[in-house]
């Protein structure tokens, strides 16, 4: 029987597209034959705006880029700023990265994980349920940052606030709390026959094609590559802190939402280590306001939520920066989507999009 | 038929049926002409049930109206122009011709046969009747009708493979 | 039976229809009773299933909210008791956008065919004794015929769209609709079997006169007639319609205003006329071995069909969508032979049951746990034969690593 393809449009406006992502496709019956994707709906040449601030004036660009995991950003930038400037954290300065960050990560998988089951249908039950511990972190944000999403929170040279002395007590409750919260949405998700079959061996990204197309974070994970940058190229203190890195062997998405959820409990791990070892002393050293980091370039990275968040700043010496841009994990891991969705039905292809967590805020900047 | 509800029941039904049945053929839009086919196939129904035949009536809704209009209804939406206005062709002279023909042959030979009410009886209920028909007195055809039936759905499967 | 005839003793709603029939009678034509009795039926039907849908429309938000871990509407009267008026309200006043290119009339009229399948089905139901509007003798075939014009009406809608989701979404939904029909039917007919009666009072009836329901003789019966006519409603799991996380509102995605609240709605009777259905035929109908002398027995009716789309509703919040040609292969490969042993086994022993002449104390039990234990093995072992619970569908766990630059691709855990 002779059939024809035809294109379908999927977003920018979409309710599942995580943002104005923009995914054409090409069917043929039911099956996928050419998926091609448009992004730029939410280009806000933040990096050309960034050349024309100082170094301490950017920190609130950075929130913006993906704006659900607003701490990792500021980690990744000050970070950069302070290799070029040659400027050393403090102690408790590094300490409260390392728990920010990680309460980011809690905060973005969840977020994550309750996402990808809303695109299988799970009708925002599970969304609904991770919710209720990303409220929790988000508190923990406002009463250290001020902000719940856009936080803001890191300086060039430390935080910018010490935490309050309501932080400790909370932040170990929630503590407390998680694993078993962690317990239960492993019991209602992990073996539940409609989520394996609508994920199983699908959207599939072989070892050699995710090394090729740089993915990282749990979708290099995902597809039995060990590899964070935690641990390869430690930053903060993370070299002092135990913890283990998940890795799932077939690439599919069912293994990206394994790894996402045991990185909820590596998190829990690393936190109650950093705030069991929290030391005393000043949170941040004092910068100028217009800092001129001496000519040069840098490129730092993190192991963001959403994969290797990097910052490539090239300073001349001015208060601004000269050039200053963004390795954004979920633009890079966007790369080999073609190959992952041809072969697929459109259903499996949202499924697959969503696993892989982008934000489209990063992806376009 | 002596009673009026019955009376009312059957202009009803009939004015609806061969109302529809009229637009199938006039229509231009072949989605409206399909949708016309099973509105007759419903008024056919109630025509069955003003006969007390009951099983036959649901059957009817269940056959025609919700299985074979799907059929159709895939059919149409294979063809290439289904939408648009294709009623203009060279054959419809002769068409008229053909169809005024057997129209007049089917009024003739109605006019000329000598009907007969049949004696009305008790109500009955025929599902028992018609099973038990099937599968003791007409079971061969019954079978011959399944096995036909297996046939098609394999021929179709077969069409689609895609190797 | 302690049923009294007068015109008050509501346990029997037609008593006070009856009185009033007849006082029409005396004072009136004689036709008029005839018509009015149908009319008060169908008015009846009516005033029953549009409260309703309004009360369980704010349940079943409520209820969702609280498997949601959170309140559900709160705003709109104590307890938002309004959400649903509210709802209704805006639903009227949004601009009810027709795009240029649609199909004029179909597209006018789908919202108001849907109604049809859902309000008609109601008309075979036996609310209590005696209490129903058409007893017709094939009832339960009347139920799977006005059922299967669902499919007719939902590629009605989505054609007349001009719009390339809506189609897909249509043509999803007409697939799946005429496949779930087979076990539906089957799985009508598996109660059938045993009662030798097509029309739904005698079903209850039969249930009434054995003191037992159908559910313990049929359990796989009720099950897959659960799952196919959840389908049938585009009932989440199995809601690939409307999918709104793929296709945006699938072959409803066109309809704006109180278009799109007739399909809402719509979907919302069928449900009810699924639940009624299941109440009638395998939970007992209005009998309650005993209870319905006491309370009404619409009122057990209802609590049943309440509870029935109480689990509707529960099935909605908790599982994830399955993709549609995986309802495909589960109704052609799976369903549909479990529906076809199931009515051999039924029949074989409704055989073995007459032309033995045994007394029906002693073989119904018998029935009860040879269905059931049948019920159980035949899902398990056909499910294991297909290939499910295999270790490919073993929940896993990602393996945890220490040191950086292992590649595990390919490796079984």
């Amino acid at each position: 029987m002779k059939t024809e393809p035809f294109v379908v449009n999927v977003g920018p406006q979409h309710p599942s597209t995580h943002g104005v992502f923009r995914l054409r496709v090409t069917l043929d019956g039911e099956r996928i034959v050419d998926a091609d994707m448009i992004v730029g709906y939410l280009h806000r040449s933040m990096e050309k705006l960034a050349e024309s601030r100082t170094y301490t004036q950017n920190i609130p660009f950075t929130d913006r880029v993906d704006y659900l995991a607003a701490m990792a950003n500021n980690l990744a930038y000050c970070m950069a700023v302070e290799k070029l400037a040659g400027i050393e954290v403090p102690p408790r300065g590094q300490f409260l990265r390392v728990i920010m960050a990680e309460l980011q990560r809690l905060a973005n998988h969840a977020m994550a994980i309750g996402a990808f089951l809303n695109d299988c249908g799970a009708f925002y039950t599970p969304f609904q349920w991770m919710f209720r511990e990303r409220e929790h972190i988000l508190d923990l944000f406002e009463m250290a940052g001020g902000a719940r999403l856009t936080v803001n929170y890191m300086r060039i040279g430390g935080v910018s606030y010490d935490i309050p002395p309501e932080f400790m007590p909370a932040a170990q409750a929630l503590l407390k709390e998680m694993p078993q919260r962690i317990s239960e949405y492993e019991a209602l998700l992990m073996e539940n026959e409609i989520l394996i079959a609508r994920t199983r061996n699908i959207g599939v990204l072989p070892a050699d094609l995710a090394i090729a197309s740089s993915v990282s974070g749990p979708v290099l994970r995902g597809s039995g590559v060990a590899w964070d940058i935690r641990k390869a190229d430690p930053y903060c203190v993370y070299d002092q802190l135990d913890f283990d890195i998940p890795v799932g062997t077939r690439g599919d998405c069912y293994d990206r939402f394994l790894v996402r959820m045991e990185e909820l409990r590596q998190s829990v791990h690393i936190l109650e280590q950093a705030l069991d070892m929290l030391p005393g002393g000043p949170a941040s050293v004092p910068v100028p306001l217009a800092l001129r980091p001496p000519p040069g370039e840098v490129y730092a990275r993190i192991e963001a939520p959403k994969g290797e968040l990097g910052f490539y700043v090239v300073s001349d010496g001015s208060p601004h920066p000269y050039r200053w841009h963004i390795r954004a994990p979920s633009f890079i891991n966007l790369t080999p989507l073609k190959d992952m969705v041809v072969g697929l039905t459109l259903a499996d292809a949202i499924i697959t999009l969503g696993s892989i967590d982008i934000t489209l805020g990063e992806v376009d900047r | 038929m002596d009673d009026t509800g019955a009376v009312v029941a059957f202009w009803i039904l009939t004015v609806m049926t061969l109302g529809a049945a009229l637009m199938v053929v006039i229509v231009r839009n072949l989605l409206h002409a399909v949708l016309s086919l099973i509105l007759s196939f419903i008024g056919v129904a109630g025509l069955y049930i003003t006969l007390s035949a009951d099983f036959v009536a649901v059957t009817q809704v269940l056959i025609y109206a919700g299985a074979i209009s799907v059929l159709i209804l895939f059919a149409m939406m294979l063809t290439p122009r289904a939408a648009r206005d294709n009623a203009e062709t060279f054959l419809q002279g002769p068409a008229l011709v053909l169809a005024g023909m057997t129209a007049a042959t089917i009024a003739g030979v109605a006019a000329a046969t000598d009907w007969s009410e049949a004696s009305r009886g008790p109500f009955t209920e025929t599902a028992q009747a018609i099973g038990e028909a099937l599968l003791n007195r007409y079971v061969l055809p019954f079978e011959i009708a399944s096995v036909l039936l297996l046939a098609a759905m394999v021929g179709a499967i077969v069409l689609v493979r895609e190797d | 039976m302690l049923f009294l005839a007068e015109w008050w003793d509501l346990r029997d709603l037609g008593n006070p229809v009856g009185k009033f029939l007849e006082v029409l009678s005396d004072h009136g034509p004689g036709w008029l009773p005839y018509v009015a009795s149908g009319i008060i039926g169908c008015v009846a039907i009516v005033l029953f299933l549009v409260p309703s849908q309004m009360v369980i429309v704010w349940a079943e938000r409520r209820l969702i909210g609280r498997i949601q871990a959170r309140l559900g509407p709160n705003r709109t009267g104590p307890w938002g008791i309004f959400q649903t008026i509210a709802d209704t309200i805006k639903l009227l006043a949004k601009e009810a956008i027709t795009t240029r290119h649609v199909d004029r009339w179909v597209f006018w009229l789908a919202p108001i065919f849907i109604f049809v399948p859902g309000i008609t089905v109601f008309a075979v139901l036996p609310f209590g004794e005696g209490m129903v509007l058409a007893d017709l003798n094939v009832g339960v075939l009347f139920l799977a015929a006005v059922g299967s014009i669902n499919a007719i009406i939902v590629f009605m809608a989505g054609w007349s769209s001009n719009n390339k989701y809506a189609l897909l979404g249509a043509m999803r939904e007409v697939s799946m609709l005429i496949s779930y029909e087979i076990p539906q039917v089957l799985t009508l007919l598996g109660a059938v079997v045993f009662t030798n009666t097509m029309s739904l009072s005698g079903v209850v009836q039969w249930q009434d006169h054995y003191n037992t329901w159908l559910v313990f003789l049929q359990p796989l019966a009720l099950v897959i007639y659960l799952i196919s006519a959840g389908v049938e409603i585009n009932r989440s799991p199995t809601d690939i319609a409307e999918a709104e996380s793929e296709i945006v509102a699938g072959y409803h995605t066109e309809y704006s205003g109180i278009k799109f609240g007739f399909f809402y709605a719509g979907e919302y009777f069928a449900g009810f006329a699924i639940a009624a259905v299941v109440a009638s035929l395998y939970l007992g109908g209005w009998t309650f071995w005993g209870l319905e002398e006491w309370v009404p027995g619409w009122l057990i009716f209802l609590g049943k069909l309440y509870l029935v789309f109480w689990l509707f509703i529960w099935l909605r919040g908790t599982l994830p969508r399955l993709r549609a040609d995986q309802l495909m292969a589960f109704t052609w490969k799976f369903l549909l032979p479990l529906t076809l042993v199931n009515l051999f086994v039924g029949g074989l022993e409704v055989l073995i049951w007459q032309e033995n002449d045994l007394s029906a104390g002693l073989v119904l039990p018998v029935f009860a746990i040879i269905n059931l234990a049948l019920a159980v093995g035949l899902t398990v072992a056909w499910a294991r034969f297909l290939g499910h619970g295999g270790p490919d569908s073993r929940p896993r766990r990602a393996l945890l690593m220490k040191e950086v630059g292992a590649i595990v691709y390919g490796q079984e855990p």
